[in-house]
C-alpha cells in the first residue's frame, strides 16, 4: 500500500517549511516510503467550522477528499491533528451504511462514490469493501522497523536539547472510538524525540490545550492566548529549548500567541521539521526563518550554523 | 437605604421577583431533543459531577462552566445557551475524564448546529466557509508564500494550476447540494463584487 | 412439587389460552382482547380469555376452573417471562389436575411490551404470533414427573468473613455438619480490619471477635482456614468437594499461639493485613484476635527456605510445633449444600489514574485509613500521614473512586462508600477536634437505618463540609507534600483549588479474586457488575441457578455488614431447608439420548457447561449418559449431536420445529418480506 500525502491549508499556506521537511523525511533521503501527492485534495475540511455547524457538509467535503485516495488505492498521511481528526472521523462516519448511502447522493453531483477499497478476500471470489485508511504522520514513523530507520539515519544528534512535547488534542482524541495513543499517556511524539537523541522533560499539564482549537483562536483570540499563555509558563519552568508538536495549527498557536505575553520566546518546530534537522536535512529549506519565534538559539545549541536569508 | 428596601418601597417587589425566577416561559422543553438529533446525544444521562468542567481549560478562565452548560440544556435553556459565545476548544478532555463516559464536546457541537439554524452565524465561520468556495482552501496562500515555496523547492502549489478550477467547482456543487450556503448566508462573489 | 396427579399423555390437544395484561404492562401496549381472539380461532383452542392479572388469585381461579369445565389438556399463558411466574402458574394448573408441564408461558412482556412500547399495533401482531408459536408447541408437551434426589446434611462455606461465618453458625446451630473453608490464615475477613462500624461505631472486632470464636468452638463446625477449595462436582444434594490445606509448616494441633517463635524470627515484612503500614514477621498471626490462633510462616520471606539455615523459630518453640517439612494436603468431602460467601475486594485506583495513588504518599485508599485510625492497627489509632508521619489537619475524602464509573467499567454503586468516608470523618474529628474535613461527593446515598441521621450529625456536630463536584486534578506540593484537589463545587458552579494534608480515596468494592475459581467450578452464573447472581433479584436473593447452591454476603453485590449478615441466615436458612427434607425434587427438563442414534463421539460431554455427560460402555458400544440430577436442561448438548441422537424434554426437535412453522406461517400470511 502507497501513502498520499494530505497537508492540508494550515501547512501549505502559513508553513511550507513542515512540507518541505515532511517531504524530506518520508522521501529517498530519509525513510524512503512510497509517498505519492494527490493535487485534487483539498481542505479536510476544518472540524472547527464545518464538523461544528453541519455534519451533511462536513462529511461529503470529507468524503471527497476520502474518494481521491480510493481511486487511488492510497493510504492518507495526514501531518495535522485537525486534517487527522476530521477524515478519520469521517471514514467512522461512513462505516455506516444508511450515511454512507446520503452522502454518496451529495456525491454523485461531482460523478463520485465513496465505497471505500474494494479487496480480494484471499482464496475466495468474494469482495471486499475496506475504509479507507487515515494515518498520522506520528503513526507512520512510530513503528519499529522505522524507528530502527530513523535511529540509525542521525546524522546531527540533539545531545542536551530540552525538548516540550505538545500532543495536541486531536491527536490523543481523533474520533470517540478510535485512539492512536494512550490518550491519557501519549508516548509516541516522545518516543521520536528521544530517537534522535534530545531529551523530552516533564511539565505540568502536559495534555493541555494549545487553546486554538474548536474555533477558539479565531473568534476569540485573547481566550486561545491566555491558554497558551498557561502552557508556555509550564515549559518555561522546566527551560525547555524547543517546543515540538505534531499538529501546525498548535504550532501556529504557540508560534503567534508568545509575543502576546513574553519577550523571551521558546521555538515551536513540527516534529518533523525536528527530525529533518536530526536527519541532517538541509536547514535553509526547513522555513525555520519563517517561524515568529527565532529558531536560532535552538540550532545554535544543536551546534549548527543559523540560518537566514 | 438598600437597594432591596428602595425597590420595596417603590412597589417593584413584583418585578424584582419575576427577573430573579425562571418560568416555564422561559424554557423550551423540546431543546434537549434537539441537541440529540444534532449529536449530542448524552444530554440527559448527565448526572452534573463537574469533572468535565475541571478539566475544561476554558472553563478555568472565563465564566463558561462545561457542566453548566449541560444543565442549561437539559432544562430548556435554549436562547441562554445559544447566546453563550462559542468557546469549546473541542479538546475532549471531558470526554477523556467523564465517568459516564459522555462525551461533552459533541454536545458543544450540536449547540453549534443549532445555533447557526437560529441565525447565529460567527463571522469567523462565515469568512472560512465563503474562503473555501472562493479558493477551495479555507486559508489561501498569499503570492509571498508562493514565493517561498519555490525557494524550498517544493512542487508548484496545486492551488495554482489549472486543474483547480475542476476541484473548485466540485467543492461548490457539494455546499450547494447540501445548501450549506444559505445556512450561512455566503456566497462564492469576492466582497465587493 | 409433589408427584403428578395426571402422567398419561392425552391422546387429543384441548388448548386454554390466557392472554395476561399485567396492568398495563402488556395491556397499555399490546391489545390482549384480540390476541385473545386471534387464539380462539385456532384449532383445538376451546378457550381463550384475556385476564388482567393471570398470577393473582383470581386470575389462577379462572384457569383451574377452565380446566375443570372445558377439560383442558393444554394451558398457555402468555404473560411474563417464565423466570418470574412459571413456577406459579405449573402450581396452577397442578390444582387443577393437570400434569404441570402441560402448561406453557408465552413471554409477552419482556419479550414484546417492554420492547415495543412505542408500536402498539406491530406490538399485538407480534404477541398474537408468538401465542400461535406457544400453542403449536405445546401440542408436543409431554406428561413428566420430577425426580427425587437425597439430599446429605452437610453444607459446604466458602469464605470465611462475616458472611460465612454468620452461616456457619446458623448452619452448624441447627445440628448440621459444616465445613467453613477460608484461604487466609486467619477467619474474620475484611471486616476484621475496620475500625468502627457505621452508623451506630460499634468497634468492628470487639463484634466480630465472639462470632468468630463461637463459629470456632461449635461442635459442628469444622474450620478449614488456610484452605482452598480446588474441586467441585456433583449435583444438589450430593457434592463432592476437594479442598487444598496450604501448608503453614506450623502444626496447627501443636501451636497454642503463644508467639515466641515470632519474638525471635529475625525477618520483617510489611503487614497485609495492615495495607501494608505495619510489619510483622515471617512467622505470624495477622492480627491479635486471629482465629485460629495458630502460626503461619510465610514460605516467601522464610530464612530457612531462602536460605536453609535460621531455625530460630523452631528453637524457640516449646511445643516443637515447627515443620518445615509440612506438605499440602488434600482433602475430600462429601456435602449436599454450598454457600458462596467469599465476599469483595477494594478498588485498586489505576496506575496512571488522575487521583495519583502510586504517586503522591498523601493519598491513600479508605481501607488504608481504617487501619491508620484502628486502636489495634500499626499506629495504634493515632492518624498519622504516610509522608512524613505528622498528624493531617485537613482531610479530603474523595467519593465514588472505582464505583460509577463506566470508564472502568464498574457502572455500579457501591452503597458502603458514603457512610464509611462519614463514620470515619467522625472518628477523626473525634481524636482531633480542630481537624477540618471535606467530603468530595457526587450524591450522597444515606438510606439504611440510622445512615440519613449519621449524615445530620456528622454535619451537625462535627461541621463535616460536603462539596458536591468530582475532583479533576490534584497536585501535590514539592517541599510538603500537600495535596491540593482542583474541583468544581458544582452548587457554587466556580472551579476551586484547595490544599489538604491528607486525601483518602473512597474506593468501591469489586469481586474478590477468589470468587472467579469457585464460580467456575460451579458454573455459576455473574451478573453485569461482575458479582455473582442471584436466582431472583426480589424473590430468590440467595439462591443461584444451580440447586444446591447459595450465595450470601458481598460475593453476590456490595452491601455492608447488617446486610451481609441478613443475607447469610437468608442463605443458612434456604440451604437448610433442603437438608431438613433430606430430599429435594429436581426438574424432569434433562437431555435424552436416543441410544440407537448415539455414536459415543463424545462431542457431548465436551460442550457440557455442568459436567452432566459421560460416554460410557454399554454392550460393548461407546455411549453418552447423561447424570439427570446434574443437567440443567440448556440444551447444549442438543444443539450440538451431529447425529441428532440427544432430544432436551419439553425442548424436542419436534417441538421446536413445531413454533417454527407457526412463527414462519404467521411471517408470510402478514405479507412479510
Amino acid at each position: 500500500m502507497s501513502y498520499a500525502y494530505f497537508f492540508g491549508c494550515v501547512i501549505p499556506s502559513r508553513y511550507p517549511g513542515i512540507e518541505y521537511a515532511v517531504r524530506w523525511v518520508m522521501g529517498p533521503e530519509g525513510l524512503k516510503l512510497d509517498v505519492s501527492d494527490i493535487e485534487e485534495f483539498s481542505c479536510c475540511p476544518v472540524p472547527g467550522i464545518f464538523y461544528s455547524t453541519d455534519r451533511d457538509t462536513w462529511l461529503a467535503l470529507a468524503a471527497r477528499n476520502l474518494c481521491l485516495a480510493q481511486k487511488n488505492k492510497s493510504e492518507i498521511v495526514t501531518v495535522c491533528n485537525g486534517c487527522f481528526s476530521s477524515l478519520l472521523k469521517a471514514t467512522e462516519y461512513l462505516s455506516e451504511p444508511k450515511v454512507m448511502g446520503q452522502t454518496n447522493k451529495v456525491l454523485s453531483k461531482i460523478g463520485m462514490k465513496y465505497t471505500g477499497i474494494p479487496e480480494r478476500v484471499e482464496g475466495s471470489n468474494r469482495r471486499v469493501f475496506r475504509p479507507v485508511s487515515v494515518r498520522h504522520f506520528v503513526g507512520i514513523v512510530h513503528t519499529d522497523e522505522t524507528m530502527k530507520a530513523l535511529s540509525e539515519s542521525i546524522k546531527r544528534p540533539l545531545k542536551n536539547i530540552k525538548v516540550a512535547v505538545h500532543y495536541g488534542c486531536h491527536y490523543l482524541r481523533p474520533t470517540e472510538n478510535t485512539a492512536i495513543d494512550d490518550p491519557n499517556d501519549p508516548i509516541k511524539v516522545d518516543d521520536i524525540v528521544k530517537i534522535l537523541g534530545a531529551e523530552s522533560i516533564e511539565y505540568d499539564d502536559k495534555l493541555a490545550c494549545c487553546g486554538a482549537g474548536g474555533g477558539v483562536r479565531s473568534h476569540i483570540v485573547e481566550l486561545a492566548n491566555a491558554l497558551t499563555e498557561d502552557k508556555f509558563k509550564n515549559i518555561s519552568n522546566e527551560n525547555a529549548d524547543v517546543i515540538v508538536t505534531p499538529c501546525p495549527f498548535c504550532l501556529l498557536q504557540f508560534d503567534t500567541a508568545q509575543k502576546s505575553f513574553t519577550k523571551r520566546g521558546i521555538p515551536v518546530v513540527h516534529v518533523a521539521q525536528l527530525m529533518a534537522i536530526a536527519m541532517g536535512a538541509d536547514l535553509s529549506k526547513l522555513g525555520l526563518e519563517l517561524h515568529n519565534v527565532s529558531c536560532n538559539p535552538l540550532l545554535a545549541k544543536i551546534g549548527v550554523t543559523e540560518v537566514s536569508r | 437605604m438598600g437597594e432591596v428596601e428602595k425597590v420595596f418601597i417603590s412597589g417593584l417587589r413584583e418585578k424584582l421577583i419575576e427577573d430573579k425566577v425562571i418560568t416555564e416561559q422561559d424554557l423550551v422543553p423540546e431543546f434537549a431533543s434537539e441537541i440529540i438529533r444534532y449529536g449530542g446525544k448524552d444530554v440527559m444521562t448527565c448526572l452534573q459531577c463537574g469533572n468535565c468542567t475541571g478539566v475544561c481549560p476554558i472553563s478555568l478562565k472565563i465564566e463558561y462552566k462545561t457542566r453548566t452548560t449541560i444543565k442549561y440544556c437539559q432544562f430548556g435553556m435554549k436562547s441562554h445557551t445559544l447566546s453563550t459565545r462559542w468557546v469549546c476548544a473541542t479538546c475532549y478532555r471531558c470526554y477523556e475524564h467523564c465517568p459516564a463516559d459522555l462525551n461533552p464536546a459533541e454536545l458543544m457541537i450540536a449547540l453549534r448546529h443549532i445555533a447557526v439554524r437560529e441565525g447565529i452565524v460567527p463571522p469567523f465561520v462565515k469568512t472560512a466557509a465563503s474562503n473555501l468556495l472562493r479558493y477551495g482552501l479555507t486559508v489561501k496562500p498569499d503570492e509571498a508564500m508562493l514565493k517561498e515555496r519555490e525557494q524550498l523547492g517544493l512542487p508548484q502549489a496545486a492551488i495554482t494550476k489549472p486543474g483547480w478550477e475542476r476541484v473548485k467547482k466540485d467543492i461548490n456543487t457539494i455546499i450547494e447540494t447540501t445548501k450549506y450556503d444559505r445556512l450561512l448566508g455566503i456566497t462564492n462573489k469576492e466582497e465587493g463584487e | 412439587m409433589e408427584a403428578s396427579p395426571e402422567t398419561k399423555q392425552p391422546e387429543k390437544e384441548v388448548i386454554g389460552v390466557f392472554v395476561c395484561h399485567c396492568g398495563t404492562n402488556i395491556g397499555g401496549v399490546v391489545n390482549c382482547e384480540k390476541v385473545a381472539e386471534i387464539a380462539s380461532q385456532i384449532p383445538g383452542v376451546v378457550v381463550s380469555k384475556d385476564l388482567k392479572y393471570a398470577c393473582s388469585d383470581l386470575g389462577q381461579e379462572e384457569i383451574r376452573k377452565a380446566i375443570k369445565e372445558k377439560g383442558l389438556n393444554r394451558v398457555v399463558v402468555a404473560s411474563c417471562s417464565p423466570r418470574l411466574h412459571e413456577y406459579t402458574f405449573k402450581n396452577c394448573v397442578e390444582g387443577a389436575g393437570l400434569n404441570p408441564y402441560f402448561m406453557h408461558m408465552v413471554n409477552l412482556r419482556e419479550q414484546c411490551s417492554w420492547v415495543h412500547m412505542k408500536e402498539p399495533e406491530l406490538a399485538t401482531g407480534k404477541a398474537a404470533n408468538l401465542v400461535k408459536m406457544g400453542i403449536e408447541r405445546s401440542r408436543l408437551s409431554t406428561a413428566l414427573s420430577p425426580r427425587e434426589v437425597t439430599v446429605e446434611p452437610s453444607c459446604l462455606i466458602i469464605g470465611g468473613g462475616i458472611a460465612g461465618i454468620q452461616a456457619a453458625l446458623d448452619i452448624g446451630d441447627k445440628g448440621f455438619k459444616t465445613y467453613l473453608v477460608e484461604k487466609e490464615p486467619s477467619i474474620g475477613g475484611h471486616m476484621a480490619q475496620l475500625d468502627k462500624t457505621f452508623p451506630t461505631g460499634d468497634c468492628a472486632i470487639c463484634i466480630l471477635a465472639p462470632k468468630m470464636v463461637e463459629v470456632a468452638r461449635n461442635k459442628n463446625v469444622e474450620m478449614l482456614s488456610y484452605s482452598e477449595v480446588v474441586d467441585i462436582q456433583g449435583y444438589v444434594g450430593n457434592f463432592t468437594v476437594k479442598i487444598r490445606k496450604k501448608p503453614r509448616y506450623v502444626m496447627e494441633e501443636k501451636c497454642v499461639g503463644c508467639g515466641v517463635c515470632a519474638e525471635k524470627c529475625p525477618v520483617k515484612v510489611p503487614n497485609e493485613f495492615d495495607m501494608g503500614f505495619g510489619s510483622r514477621k515471617a512467622i505470624y498471626v495477622p492480627f491479635p484476635q486471629a482465629v485460629p490462633l495458630k502460626y503461619t510462616i510465610d514460605r516467601e520471606n522464610c530464612l530457612h527456605f531462602k536460605t536453609g539455615k535460621c531455625q530460630l523459630c523452631v528453637k524457640a518453640c516449646v511445643n516443637e510445633a515447627i515443620d518445615h517439612k509440612q506438605e499440602p494436603e488434600e482433602i475430600e468431602l462429601k456435602v449436599g449444600t454450598v454457600i458462596v460467601a467469599t465476599g469483595f475486594d477494594v478498588y485498586t485506583p489505576t496506575r496512571k489514574g488522575v487521583y495519583r495513588y502510586w504517586e503522591y504518599k498523601n493519598v491513600i485508599t479508605a481501607l488504608e485509613l481504617e487501619r491508620l485510625i484502628n486502636a489495634a492497627g500499626p499506629t495504634g489509632g493515632h492518624l498519622v500521614r504516610p509522608s512524613d508521619g505528622v498528624e493531617p489537619q485537613r482531610i479530603a475524602f474523595i467519593q465514588c473512586v472505582g464505583s460509577r464509573n463506566l470508564k472502568i467499567a464498574n457502572k455500579y454503586c457501591s452503597r458502603v462508600c458514603c457512610m464509611y468516608a462519614m463514620k470515619n470523618s467522625q472518628i477523626i474529628m473525634e481524636h482531633s477536634p480542630d481537624a477540618e474535613i471535606a467530603i468530595y461527593y457526587n450524591d450522597i446515598r444515606a438510606f439504611g437505618k440510622g445512615f440519613e441521621e449519621l449524615y445530620h450529625r456528622v454535619r451537625e456536630d462535627y461541621g463535616i463540609e460536603f462539596i458536591r463536584g468530582r475532583p479533576a486534578k490534584l497536585t501535590k506540593d514539592p517541599v510538603t507534600e500537600n495535596i491540593t484537589i482542583r474541583a468544581e463545587e458544582t452548587l457554587l458552579a466556580k472551579i476551586t483549588e484547595r490544599e489538604f494534608d491528607l486525601v483518602v480515596l473512597s474506593v468501591g468494592l469489586i469481586p474478590n479474586p477468589g470468587t472467579a475459581p469457585v464460580q467456575k467450578m460451579l458454573s455459576l452464573p455473574v451478573s453485569d457488575d461482575g458479582f455473582l447472581a442471584e436466582s431472583h433479584p426480589k424473590l430468590r436473593p440467595v439462591e443461584t441457578a444451580i440447586e444446591g447452591v447459595f450465595i450470601c454476603g458481598c460475593a453476590q453485590g456490595p452491601k455492608d455488614i447488617p446486610d451481609s449478615v441478613a443475607q447469610a441466615k437468608a442463605a443458612a436458612s434456604a440451604a437448610s431447608t433442603l437438608m431438613i427434607k433430606g430430599k429435594h425434587i429436581v426438574e424432569p427438563l434433562y437431555a435424552n439420548v436416543n441410544e440407537e442414534l448415539c455414536v459415543g463421539c463424545g462431542l457431548c460431554a465436551e460442550l457440557c457447561p455442568y459436567h452432566a455427560i459421560e460416554i460410557a460402555e454399554k454392550d460393548g458400544q461407546s455411549k453418552a449418559v447423561v447424570t439427570e440430577a446434574l443437567c440443567h436442561g440448556c440444551g447444549t448438548c442438543a444443539a450440538g449431536c451431529p447425529q441428532h441422537a440427544i432430544n432436551q424434554l419439553q425442548f424436542t426437535d419436534q417441538q421446536l420445529m413445531n413454533e417454527l412453522t407457526a412463527a414462519l406461517a404467521a411471517k408470510n400470511s402478514a405479507g412479510g418480506e
